[in-house]
């Protein structure tokens, strides 16, 4: 049976490069996918895109088209990402430019577009679609804020479509992480996907999606953030990402390359199939509903996972799409008391603080003070330790983070407690620019809308 | 009986969607599968987490891999572009619930 090789190259925007590298060099692999769009890092390229227009794409493609690109292209290995962004084609010109500078020829990279929906927003509404947001059942009519971007999530066509095309290498936009590596098998295998496919093709299709899923994260399916493996009895700093080979009828084997960290188990593979999944029988993708509860994981050899009996159910009618919201602003800063009395001392700046904002005009919507190394990670959930801890602890940290709606509450309210240096508990330890000033608050706005106002295309630009 | 942590007979690891946080507990070993079951309820992973939680708690059961999934609504302060925790993603709610302590 016909088997193709996946490997997972990078979780987010701004991951290591160096698994990939090393698959590429390896050969270990006959495709890689590199899923660069978490839920919020849309709305963050859109700032990049405001202030220059030629930007708003995932910029680490700069780096990979002088590291990662160059070994894989020339061992024939392919990549496709959503590194475009909210900008593929500035995303692909600037690749073109950085390989054609290095004497590389012979490229076709692919541009996928048409998951943008800022332009029909208005439109859109004025046809009737209420586009009600998925959490609080609301219309977008009712929104207050200005909206920065509007994507949706496409499927696994366009990929398929751009490597039929040839593509070396697919830039696309918000491609749904898990289709980036379905419109890969949809390409290898030919499965189909769309209306009235049949059982069989849903549950290959599914499988895909579910390999995907797997590759998505890179190192958190190959020993990485695992509590399963803690205390990790492998290397971390040169950590393995996971490799699948897949055959033609949807089944899977997993593993990692020879001499690097990391790990391929049941176990790893068990804690990323749970990841950011809700319910397993029924985990909602643009090309298909996969059912992932009767997978069969096995390990087979060391670092050799098997993996099958992913089912499939009909593709959902409408597509996601995601609005991100400009919504204020906020403000941080780091403090810190040392022994004796760390604990005492925190209390008393925390309500000297909150005498000093009372007077102050300040446009605050809330604030928190958190506790580094008490309750910091989880507020009042976490029971502090007994008073005899309390009272001899080395060191207390405080957060100080609020939300304003303008961008000098944060500069006025931080710069309010510098005099606590002089002025407070003794000891006080913080300095300007111990966090972050007027970092943007967005909001998003989930909701649906039906298939027919999306228009994707594909184009290949020449290397 | 005797009091275990969670984290003796589970691993944890938990991400976010919007202002959804989800906890995915896996038995360490099979037969762990259904204490889990019986003793890793909604009620008291809600009581557990307390004010982090403010939304509905849905459980689901995914005996292919002798695991449960933890659906937590209005978990995450808004979402991790509007949250003021540090831990906008919620990757420490599977820490969190790796202390509960319950009874064998």
């Amino acid at each position: 049976m016909k088997t193709i090789k996946i490997a997972g190259g990078q979780g987010f925007y701004g991951d290591s490069p160096k698994a990939a590298i090393a698959i590429a060099k390896a050969k270990g692999a006959d495709y890689i996918v590199h899923d660069a769009l978490a839920e919020l890092t849309l709305s963050i390229l859109q700032k990049d895109k405001l202030q220059d227009a030629a930007l708003g794409y995932a910029r680490d493609v700069e780096f990979l088209a002088t590291s990662l690109y160059p070994v894989a292209f020339a061992n024939g290995i392919k990549i496709v990402s959503n590194s475009g962004g909210l900008n593929p084609e500035g995303a692909a010109k600037k690749v073109a430019a950085i390989l054609a500078k290095q004497g590389i020829k012979g490229v076709k990279i692919a541009v996928v577009t048409g998951d943008d929906m800022l332009p029909k927003l208005k439109e859109i509404q004025d046809a009737g679609i209420a586009l009600e947001n998925l959490d609080s059942g609301k219309p977008f009519s009712e929104n207050k804020y200005e909206v920065l971007q509007s994507n949706v999530y496409t499927g696994a066509k366009s990929i398929a479509d751009a490597l039929a095309m040839g593509a070396n290498l697919v830039l696309a936009g918000r491609v749904a992480d898990p289709c980036l590596t379905l419109g890969i098998l949809v390409h290898e295998f030919g499965w189909k996907i769309g209306e009235g496919v049949s059982q069989q093709d849903l549950d290959k299709a599914a499988a895909g999606i579910a390999v995907g899923h797997l590759l998505e994260c890179g190192g958190q399916a190959s020993g990485g953030n695992s509590y399963a493996e803690w205390p990790m009895e492998y290397p971390l700093s040169n950590l393995a990402y996971p490799i699948a080979e897949v055959a033609e009828d949807g089944s899977a084997i997993f593993s990692i390359l020879d001499g690097q960290g990391g790990k391929m188990s049941r176990n790893t593979i068990r804690e990323q199939l749970i990841y950011e999944i809700h319910d397993p029988a029924n985990y909602i993708t643009p090309d298909v509903t996969v059912d992932l509860t009767q997978v069969k994981i096995e390990d087979i050899a060391p670092n050799r996972v098997s993996f099958k009996g992913v089912k499939g159910k009909p593709r959902p009618e409408k597509l996601k799409l995601t609005i991100g919201l400009m919504e204020g602003y906020m403000s941080e800063q780091f403090f810190f008391f040392s022994w004796p009395y760390a604990y005492e001392k925190s209390q008393r700046f925390i309500e000297t603080t909150k005498e000093i904002w009372s007077k102050l005009p300040l446009n605050m919507e809330r604030s928190e003070f958190q506790l580094i190394g008490l309750n910091g990670l989880h507020g009042n959930a976490a029971p502090l330790p007994p008073k005899e801890v309390m009272d001899e602890l080395n060191e207390v940290g405080i957060r100080v983070v609020i939300k304003h709606s303008d961008n000098r509450t944060g500069k006025m309210a931080l710069q309010s407690l510098f005099c606590l240096g002089l002025n407070g508990p003794p000891g006080l330890i913080g300095l300007p620019g111990w966090g972050k000033q007027d970092k943007v608050v967005l909001s998003l706005w989930p909701s649906l809308i039906p298939r027919n106002w999306v228009e994707e295309k594909v184009e290949i630009v020449e290397v | 009986m005797k009091k275990i942590k969670l984290i003796d007979i589970a691993s944890a690891r938990s991400g976010d969607k919007n202002n959804v946080c989800n906890i995915g507990v896996m038995a360490r070993k099979p037969e762990y599968y259904a204490v889990l079951k019986e003793k890793l309820t909604v009620e008291k992973v809600k009581a557990h987490f307390g004010d982090l939680i403010k939304g509905k708690i849905e459980r689901f059961e995914w005996e292919a891999i002798e695991s449960l999934n933890f659906v937590c609504h209005e978990a995450l302060d808004g979402g991790a572009s509007r949250s003021l925790r540090m831990d906008t993603l919620g990757k420490n709610f599977a820490s969190h619930l790796l202390r509960m302590e319950i009874e064998m």
